[in-house]
């Protein structure tokens, strides 16, 4: 009964009952706003050369892209854009518009009869097969295959467009005379204007293929390269929205929408999208019968590879890993190694959740070789690379190996992968403790032009690599004390990945984790503490490490022991060697805190041989350091100083501040210890040497603000002036070092125990 | 209006008699055709009055006198379909029942102008954009004479359709429950309210006239929402009370039953239906499908050719004609019956998803698909294509792809044990066998139609070695279909007993093992192993134990149903795998 009001149409683009959004293969039509564009495009073919200048003439011809491609735009808008290139030229496509919704149904028949005239002569105005030479064809095209009622209906949708767009330029003139009389209509007109417009909020007028098309590319390769500069999830959505609401047969607007769904983290509406886009995909690859029955069978593998990938993504391996075998299956049925080569990458990628053999991965980049699948090749290289390092393999194979790669990189022009290769290369250089090297090929990153700006005009992409890059350069910045450098490029960071992109997460874990040090430095246990929760939420181990640490700044020992011991035991069962070896350290630091540092030697020998057999200069050299301090405790100073020159070279060259201010602060504290046996005059020179070396370590420790270090550095000072004789200095010193007290609590830790 | 104020019972059945001759008579002239076919069916089936009770119609005003002679033009033209022309002619009428006429003509000429022109729109994209153009004029126009409080319940009724129209649901709502209020007795605001309410939360927060007509309303809005007992119990009082005669409750309660799969209900009462109505076409579609499922070609045929003379440009006569196809296995011709449907209406849910299905038997699988596509974007909330989609998914062998659809479908249908099974089915292709005994379980718990999900399950559990378990499940199987007393051939029934008299012959009860070995013998395919089984356990036997003397009753006969192995029909919510999108 309700069926009344049902529209009870026919349906001329249906056959074999499915509806065609493009029966006659048009991609798109005549639209008012077209006939305006193609106004202008006449106009210019007839004001010849002479009468525009040169200047105006490059930039309409700039300005004709945007244009054809374009959705549809007010007529008052089309205006000003053509004014702002070329006035007067705007002035003639104004009257030509004018005369020609004012006048009738002829003119603009007349108007499309004479449109082919531009192809014809000697010298045509316009090449036939080139942009705008396509556009008029099309145009011309769609235009003779419209019915009596239908070109109608465009005249009277032209008289309307102008009819807008006058109303609009006379409002915004001026409009004041105003009777009585037309008051009122004029609000019985707001009132219908009102209600028009709140619906039209919501469609802004549907978009031809070739308009969406271009609208979901453009979309697509932001929402890759520059988030940024995309639409908003919420507008995106309701864009594609209103493109299905028009052609739900649109599927690439549902794939779309499966990667908006995934920047905002949708697990329901993303599955619901994907599952969609290949639900229509399917019929429209058994449609076009070039591939055959195989074109058909293809979307299915694919279908199932993708939902995969976006399981892995929500992080349900298993749900992914049961979609991964479907997808292997049906592509080993129908023999496509290319699909399969796919499969076997992700296979890697869910195998390295749970495991780390990389037999599958060397095996997937040979075949992937053999199938000529250069991305997916390099790609394979890279997770070597990566997986290969944490594994302890030398850098010289890993360097050689990434170097192989880019060579394939810069041949296939994949300017993505150049980009990771050289953030790959920083990571690892930070990770070898090379801080030098690290940060010379972050700038190399930064400073280099992405190939893809040819392109696009944009000058860098706002990928992942760079996100990463950057990050590694704030924190070393951080770890030189040059703190109003790194917090520069953190709000750089912030504009360039706003906290709700994709790779925010980096950035602000790399945020705090800096603010974290410094609160430490400045024995701000509190602030640190705070600090805590958001490094968790971002990465539970490393928040789990923090939290630790600062319980043992706090002298809460047994809680960080039990919280230290079970971290040890989950990062040996992850191979998380980098973290294990951080741990020992912090373990030993807390044996020979509570007064037990013969305990703490086997643990800092552990974690010596780990360091030593993944490489991990960095971690070594603090290894070392804490091995001398235990040794100085133990009261073998003279093996200490031995073992301290060994280590001090690599930290001196690349190590953090602190470090450096932490070596020279314990030399001078060996150098001090082993005096005692020597003979006077000799001893005199050990204590002039040890303060020099202190004032060294003071002024590292200055850098990074550690008031806490530079105060204990400022006492053994005073002491040892003393033991010199030099009153004045050692009154200096003293002063400084109580000054220093007054302002920072104490925390009752007897100075020799301190690193 | 005098004689419209309605009564809240069924106290008075010739009141409500009269009030429907007077409805019927109302919409009549104000061209409402549906609402008052609706209201003169169910007055039909009421006793007819005597003559000293027979209504005088309703006295003219003044103002009905001035627009007499436009109102009476004007209808000639609306009822010939020149709703333009008559609309020119009633414009400036005062009376109600002109303004009505006058609005609906003009709502009406803009819907038929949409229709026209969706046909050539300049371009594919714009096909979506094509609207009723006189729509928001008229809801200015409406709105004004609502908040001047102008409008009677036809006036009512119209904005809520013309708010509806616009995508306004929920001010379209509001006016309809007004319309109610104010004309309790005009079918056609209650009918568009049943398309707007959605879910039953929604139906709780709505304040309804206190009428009699509101017994209908809620019988019919829980047939929609599934809600089948309650609609039941509905209609059954609405025919206790005296409309046992009304052909519109008969076919709804058909459908009712229907929806339960109560089919030999259904078509019992449909036979009926038929003979008190033979040329009613509604809901013949639901008919064609009962038929269909029990395979009753004959029949069918005749209905097909019945519905074919009457009229063959329905919706309803395509579909038939297209099961009637289906069932000799003529799926093009089928198919093409089915467009044929939708061509006539493309908003029909039920052609979509029929068509998916015939092109799933023609192995024409992307346009199955295609097909249950439109089926969803038409109406989320059907099942039937979910389920269909999966099913596909699954011919294509991709289990794991498929299982989204199926959950789909168990979401919206969630005691409907097919899915269940089907989701059972695809966890156990994906070696997912806990998340497959779960399916079975609870399908074998809302009750199963099909009767598979024990044996499955006992299968499972049989593969994973958990004899026990199998074992009571067999049992229960066996029960199930004795206590159901079908004579239907049950293929797994040999391999139940083959187990059981396996089992039963492990754990060295002979006489258990014994009473299976020999229904084992009743089957063809079990009978050597039955044999066998036995002289084994004779041997045994005779070996050492003495027989027990009693015979105790076969196990499995529901009288001796032992009390702790009933399973217990609690239904447990269904846990399954961490991600359910």
């Amino acid at each position: 009964m309700a069926s009344v009001h049902e529209s009870l149409y026919f349906n001329p683009m249906m056959t074999n009952g499915v509806v065609h959004a493009n029966v006659f293969g048009i991609k798109d039509w005549v639209t008012p706003y077209k006939i305006a564009v193609l106004v202008l495009l006449n106009e210019m073919g007839r004001t010849g050369e002479g009468a525009v200048s040169l200047m105006e003439r490059r930039r309409l011809n700039q300005l004709l892209l945007p244009l054809l491609q374009g959705p549809d735009i007010t007529l008052s808008k089309l205006y000003k854009l053509i004014e702002e290139s070329c006035p007067q030229l705007a002035n003639s496509v104004q009257i030509r518009i004018k005369l020609m919704a004012e006048g009738e149904l002829k003119d603009m028949e007349q108007f499309f009869d004479d449109l082919s005239d531009s192809f014809s002569g000697t010298e045509p105005e316009v090449h036939k097969t080139s942009v705008v030479g396509l556009f008029l064809r099309h145009m011309i095209l769609a235009y003779s295959k419209l019915s009596f009622s239908q070109v109608f209906k465009l005249y009277t949708a032209l008289q309307q467009y102008f009819q807008n767009g006058e109303k609009k330029t006379v409002e915004d003139a001026d409009m004041e005379l105003t009777n009585r009389d037309e008051g009122e209509r004029k609000m019985e007109k707001e009132e219908l204007d009102v209600s028009i417009r709140e619906e039209e909020v919501s469609c802004s007028g549907p978009l031809s293929q070739k308009q969406a098309e271009f609208f979901l590319s453009q979309q697509a390769s932001l929402l890759k390269n520059d988030e940024t500069k995309a639409l908003t999830p919420a507008s995106l959505q309701k864009e594609l929205n209103n493109l299905l609401k028009f052609n739900p047969d649109f599927a690439e607007a549902h794939y779309l929408s499966y990667l908006n769904n995934l920047r905002v983290q949708d697990v329901f509406s993303s599955t619901h999208s994907l599952l969609h886009y290949f639900d229509r995909l399917i019929l429209t690859g058994a449609e076009s019968k070039s591939n055959g029955e195989e074109g058909y069978g293809r979307s299915l593998r694919y279908a199932a590879l993708n939902l995969a990938a976006l399981h892995c993504r929500f992080g349900h391996y298993q749900q992914a890993e049961l979609a991964l075998q479907e997808a292997i299956r049906i592509a080993q049925e129908s023999n496509d190694h290319v699909c399969l080569q796919h499969c076997l990458s992700w296979l890697y990628v869910l195998g390295q959740k749970r495991s780390d053999s990389y037999v599958l991965l060397e095996h997937s980049v040979k075949k992937a070789v053999h199938f000529g699948l250069p991305y997916l090749a390099s790609l394979g290289i890279q997770s070597l690379v990566q997986q290969r390092a944490f594994a302890g393999k030398t850098a010289n194979k890993l360097m050689d190996a990434l170097k192989d790669s880019d060579l394939l990189h810069w041949k296939h022009s994949l300017s993505e992968l150049i980009d990771i290769s050289i953030a790959q290369k920083t990571a690892i250089w930070r990770l070898y403790g090379r801080s030098t090297m690290a940060l010379q090929q972050a700038q190399m990153l930064l400073s280099m032009n992405s190939l893809e700006s040819v392109n696009s005009g944009v000058q860098q992409n706002n990928t992942e690599s760079f996100a990463v890059a950057l990050c590694h350069l704030a924190e070393l910045h951080a770890e030189q004390g040059c703190f109003a450098a790194a917090s520069e490029v953190l709000k750089h960071l912030k504009e360039r990945f706003p906290p709700n992109s994709q790779h925010a997460q980096l950035w602000m874990l790399c945020d705090q984790k800096i603010q974290f040090d410094r609160a430490m430095n400045d024995g701000k246990y509190h602030l640190a503490d705070s600090l805590v929760t958001g490094i968790t939420a971002l990465n539970s181990i490393e928040g789990v490490y923090r939290k630790a640490v600062v319980l043992q700044a706090q002298n809460q020992m047994s809680e960080a022991h039990k919280l230290l011991q079970k971290l040890l035991i989950h990062c040996q069962k992850i191979r998380n060697t980098e973290m294990v070896i951080s741990v020992l350290l912090s373990v030993a630091e807390l044996y020979w805190r509570s007064s037990s540092p013969t305990i703490a030697l086997p643990v800092l020998l552990q974690a010596l041989a780990l360091s030593k057999e993944y490489r991990l200069q960095y971690l070594a050299s603090e290894t070392v350091l804490n091995l001398a301090f235990a040794q100085l405790i133990l009261g073998i100073p003279e093996q200490a100083l031995s073992l301290l020159h060994m280590a001090i070279e690599p930290i001196l060259a690349d190590g953090a501040v602190l470090d450096k201010g932490r070596a020279m602060f314990l030399v001078a504290k060996c150098q001090v210890a082993s005096a005692a046996s020597y003979d006077p005059l000799k001893k005199a020179e050990v204590l002039e040497a040890a303060v020099e070396n202190l004032n060294e370590a003071k002024n590292y420790f200055a850098k990074v603000d550690c008031k806490e270090q530079i105060r204990d550095v400022v006492y053994f000072q005073a002491r040892l002036y003393h033991t010199l004789g030099k009153t004045q200095e050692r009154n200096r010193c003293a002063m400084l070092f109580r000054q220093l007290h007054q302002e920072l609590p104490f925390h009752g830790v007897p100075l020799i125990n301190h690193l | 209006m005098p004689g419209l104020s309605t009564s809240s019972g069924f106290s008075n059945l010739r009141e409500i008699k009269k009030q429907l001759l007077l409805i019927a008579g109302l919409t009549r002239e104000r061209g409402l055709l549906h609402s008052s076919k609706w209201s003169a069916e169910l007055a039909f089936s009421l006793p007819a009055l005597p003559l000293a009770e027979l209504q005088p119609p309703p006295p003219i005003t003044e103002e009905d006198a001035q627009d007499m002679d436009a109102y009476t033009l004007a209808k000639a033209y609306f009822d010939v379909k020149e709703y333009d022309r008559a609309a020119h002619f009633l414009h400036g009428c005062n009376s109600k029942k002109a303004y009505f006429l006058y609005m609906y003509s003009r709502y009406l000429s803009g819907e038929k102008k949409k229709d026209d022109e969706t046909v050539d729109s300049l371009g594919p994209l714009e096909k979506g954009q094509v609207k009723n153009e006189a729509l928001r004029e008229l809801r200015v126009e409406l709105s004004k004479k609502h908040q001047a409080r102008e409008l009677d319940g036809f006036g009512l009724y119209l904005y809520g359709v013309v708010l509806r129209k616009l995508d306004l649901v929920k001010e379209a709502i509001d006016v309809f429950v007004e319309a109610t209020h104010v004309l309790p007795l005009h079918w056609g605001a209650w009918l568009e309210l049943c398309n707007l309410i959605t879910d039953k939360e929604m139906l709780k927060f709505l304040s309804l006239p206190d009428t009699w007509m509101k017994e209908f309303f809620l019988a019919h809005i829980y047939t929609e929402l599934q809600l089948i007992e309650e609609a039941l119990q509905k209609y059954q009082n609405l025919i206790d009370v005296g409309f046992s005669k009304s052909s519109y409750i008969v076919s709804q309660i058909a459908v009712a039953y229907h929806n339960i799969r109560d089919i030999d209900k259904a078509l019992s009462i449909f036979n009926e239906l038929r003979k008190q109505d033979p040329y009613r076409i509604e809901n013949m579609d639901t008919f064609s499908n009962l038929l269909y499922v029990r395979s009753m070609k004959s029949e069918l045929s005749y209905l097909a050719h019945n519905l074919c003379e009457i009229d063959k440009y329905r919706v309803e006569t395509c579909c038939v004609i297209g099961n009637y196809y289906s069932l000799r296995s003529q799926h093009e011709k089928a198919a093409l019956y089915f467009q044929r449907a939708l061509k006539l209406n493309p908003r029909y849910l039920g052609a979509w998803t029929l068509m998916g299905h015939e092109y799933m038997e023609m192995k024409n699988t992307s346009a199955a698909i295609q097909a249950y596509r439109h089926a969803i974007e038409v109406n989320k909330r059907d099942y039937r294509a979910w389920y269909g989609l999966g099913q596909t998914y699954e011919i294509l062998k991709m289990p794991f792809y498929c299982l989204y659809y199926y959950r789909r479908a168990h979401q919206l249908r969630p005691n409907d044990s097919r899915m269940l099974v089907a989701l059972g089915e695809c966890y156990e292709k994906l070696n997912q066998l806990v998340e497959a005994k779960k399916c079975y379980w609870r399908a074998y718990a809302v009750g199963d139609v099909e009767k598979m999900a024990l044996v499955k399950l006992a299968k499972l559990h049989e593969q994973l070695t958990e004899s026990e378990q199998a074992a009571q499940c067999y049992i229960k199987y066996i029960q199930d279909i004795y206590s159901c007393g079908e004579i239907v051939e049950h293929l797994e029934e040999s391999t139940a007993f083959r187990y059981l008299a396996q089992y039963y012959f492990k754990c060295k009860l002979w006489d258990e093992a014994s009473t299976c070995a020999q229904k084992c013998c009743a089957f063809n395919d079990t009978r050597e192993e039955g044999k066998a089984l036995l002289r084994q356990i004779l041997q045994l036997r005779n070996q050492g134990e003495t027989p027990s003397t009693e015979m105790p009753a076969p196990f499995f006969l529901p009288a001796s149903l032992s009390a702790n192995n009933t399973p217990t029909r609690r239904v447990s919510p269904l846990n399954l795998s961490s991600v359910t999108p």
